[in-house]
């Protein structure tokens, strides 16, 4: 009887994994195979690099170029890891060598409420709290790419904070009372020895931020103004991501405009895989 | 003291503080704004008005949300967990767990609206569901697969090796094993990762854009019909102008306490859990 549960437990087990990952292999496959058909018709270069983008032909033959889109999508992204990098890489100091065990056992997880909160709230106060300000400084309408990326660094924050605090804090318990027992002052000791030790695992999770932000949708398309247009800082932009959201629903099935979307999405998955597969390699290589 | 020491303290206070202060609006923002229009029947009653929101609730709102995040969790859970326990426990071959990990790799890589794209080509559009919960769920399922699989994983991997071992050596089966030392051991892991992904799940809108989630609907009774859900409200709402955004702002604020009061839930039950074993 022990014998027959141990048997219907491990076939159990095994059959739902074989079954998740060739499902989740599947989805994959899909994507692929209905971005494909676009090539037909496109070519990949004109796809990639041209800045027209008309799936309906008013005027002229419809376009399928999307490299405003990716401009914006990692323009967006990297802008926003910046903003957040200078102020999640502060407070991680902070929690790290300032802060007692037991503040910090208080504000890792109260910094980390930032993460559960849906995104569309994120675009919803973006759009009616910094938009606003960014009409006040007589930026058309208010949504450009900066505001957008401001409303992503904050989204941003929870993960590189926490990930900078692990790496800092390590460091700091390594290095941090020898260079006091040499005499150097701590904010010396930090600026001069734990955060250049910590370099590589920073430079880490900033890359990851980059590809956490690249797949953004809701927050990022409500803030970003949506015209395709080639990003400025104070301009509008559109990314890929906010592409399919606002077009899938009036693309004809089965159409060009409709493959198009996916081979977008595609794109988009592979800068996201490229940045994934970068980071497990240097990862694997380079920090022991 | 040195220029670039005050520069660097002074640094690492004021991203402190900003962090703190960002925090501290997002949540009184919300809260302060959603209260003026939360009322028994703003959370009971459907939405009207000529301009969507502009009257009534968001009652039916609530329940959609409630069925996508609990079929999500049955669609995409229970295969995490069994991807989890087959991972860390019964699978020899590291190529195989590379394998696992790899592919729950780059499905996390893949955006959320993708996701949606594909349940909307495939289900609602060649299998023929339509606009249902249920094709919804499948892209929300996806999505929280590896989010779960990932802190399932972890939990699985604190219980002390030596513990399963000794059970293993005393000639327990794995299905004995599993059932009276790992379980118990990462109850609270567990049930803390399966409230995380319900809560991941109910905040995602792009999934749901064209698979599940519509602007009016009744509460939902079954898998196969259209629902409301909050974070495709909200986003309505917003897209509706002035005249709805009391209504918005009263569904921000539901939102964040559901996820808010999951959350500390969650990490309050675990931590529990945890304190309980590691006394005796």
């Amino acid at each position: 009887m022990k014998k027959l549960w141990d048997r219907i437990f491990t076939a159990l087990i095994t059959v739902l994994t074989v079954i998740s990952l060739l499902s989740l292999g599947f989805v994959l496959y899909f994507i692929i195979k209905e971005a494909l058909p676009v090539f037909r018709e496109v070519s990949l270069a004109d796809f990639l690099f041209g800045q027209r983008w008309s799936p309906v032909s008013l005027n002229g033959p419809p376009a399928f170029g999307i490299f405003n889109l990716i401009l914006g999508t990692v323009y967006v992204s990297f802008l926003a890891m910046v903003i957040a990098m200078v102020i999640g890489l502060g407070t991680a100091v902070f929690l790290s060598c300032v802060a007692t065990e037991r503040v910090r056992s208080f504000l890792l997880p109260f910094i980390d409420l930032l993460a559960g909160i849906p995104s569309v709230v994120y675009g919803f106060v973006g759009l009616n709290v910094l938009v606003k300000y960014f009409i006040r400084l007589r930026v058309h309408t208010g949504t450009c790419v900066l505001a957008a990326s401001i409303v992503l660094a904050i989204m941003l924050l929870p993960y590189l904070v926490s990930a900078c605090t692990e790496t800092i804090q390590k460091q700091a318990e390594l290095h941090l009372a020898s260079a006091e027992a040499l005499g150097l002052s701590k904010w010396y000791a930090i600026s001069a020895v734990i955060l250049p030790a910590s370099r590589k695992n920073i430079l880490l999770s900033m890359i990851l931020a980059v590809g956490r932000a690249m797949g953004e949708t809701m927050a990022v398309m409500m803030v970003m103004g949506n015209a395709n247009l080639f990003p400025k800082l104070l301009g509008k932009g559109e990314s890929i991501a906010a592409l399919i959201a606002l077009e899938t629903g009036s693309a004809v099935a089965g159409s060009t405009h409709y493959h198009a979307l996916f081979a977008a999405g595609m794109v988009l998955m592979v800068l996201v895989f490229i940045i994934n597969t970068v980071i497990s390699v240097i990862r694997n290589h380079y920090i022991r | 003291m040195h220029l670039r020491e005050k520069l660097a303290k002074l640094w690492a206070y004021g991203s402190m503080a900003l962090v703190a202060a960002v925090i501290i609006f997002l949540f009184g923002y919300i809260f302060q704004e959603g209260c003026q229009t939360l009322t028994w029947e703003f959370l009971t009653q459907p939405p009207g008005g000529t301009v969507l929101g502009s009257t009534g609730g968001i009652g039916p709102a609530i329940a959609g949300s409630l069925w996508f995040a609990g079929m999500a969790l049955v669609i995409g859970g229970i295969p995490a967990i069994a991807c989890a326990v087959y991972a860390v426990y019964f699978c020899r071959k590291k190529g195989v767990f590379r394998l696992i990990r790899g592919v729950m790799q780059s499905i996390s890589g893949i955006p959320s609206i993708v996701l949606g794209l594909f349940a909307y080509s495939l289900f609602v559009r060649i299998l023929g569901l339509g606009r249902c919960i249920l094709s919804g769920s499948i892209g929300l399922g996806v999505m929280i697969l590896p989010f779960m699989e990932v802190r399932a994983e972890k939990a699985f991997l604190e219980v002390p090796k030596s513990m399963v071992d000794s059970s293993y050596a005393l000639g327990c089966s794995r299905f004995y094993t599993f059932q009276k030392i790992i379980l118990p051991y990462c109850k609270g892991e567990l049930i803390s990762a399966v409230i995380l992904g319900g809560c991941y799940a109910m905040g995602a809108t792009a999934p749901l854009m064209f698979t599940g989630a519509v602007a009016y609907a009744k509460s939902p009774t079954s898998i196969m019909e259209p629902a409301m859900a909050l974070p495709m409200h909200l986003y309505l709402l917003v897209s509706q102008g002035q005249a709805s955004m009391p209504a918005a702002y009263g569904t921000a604020c539901v939102m964040m306490g559901i996820i808010f009061v999951s959350n500390l839930a969650a990490t309050q039950y675990a931590r529990r859990c945890r304190a309980k074993w590691h006394q005796s």
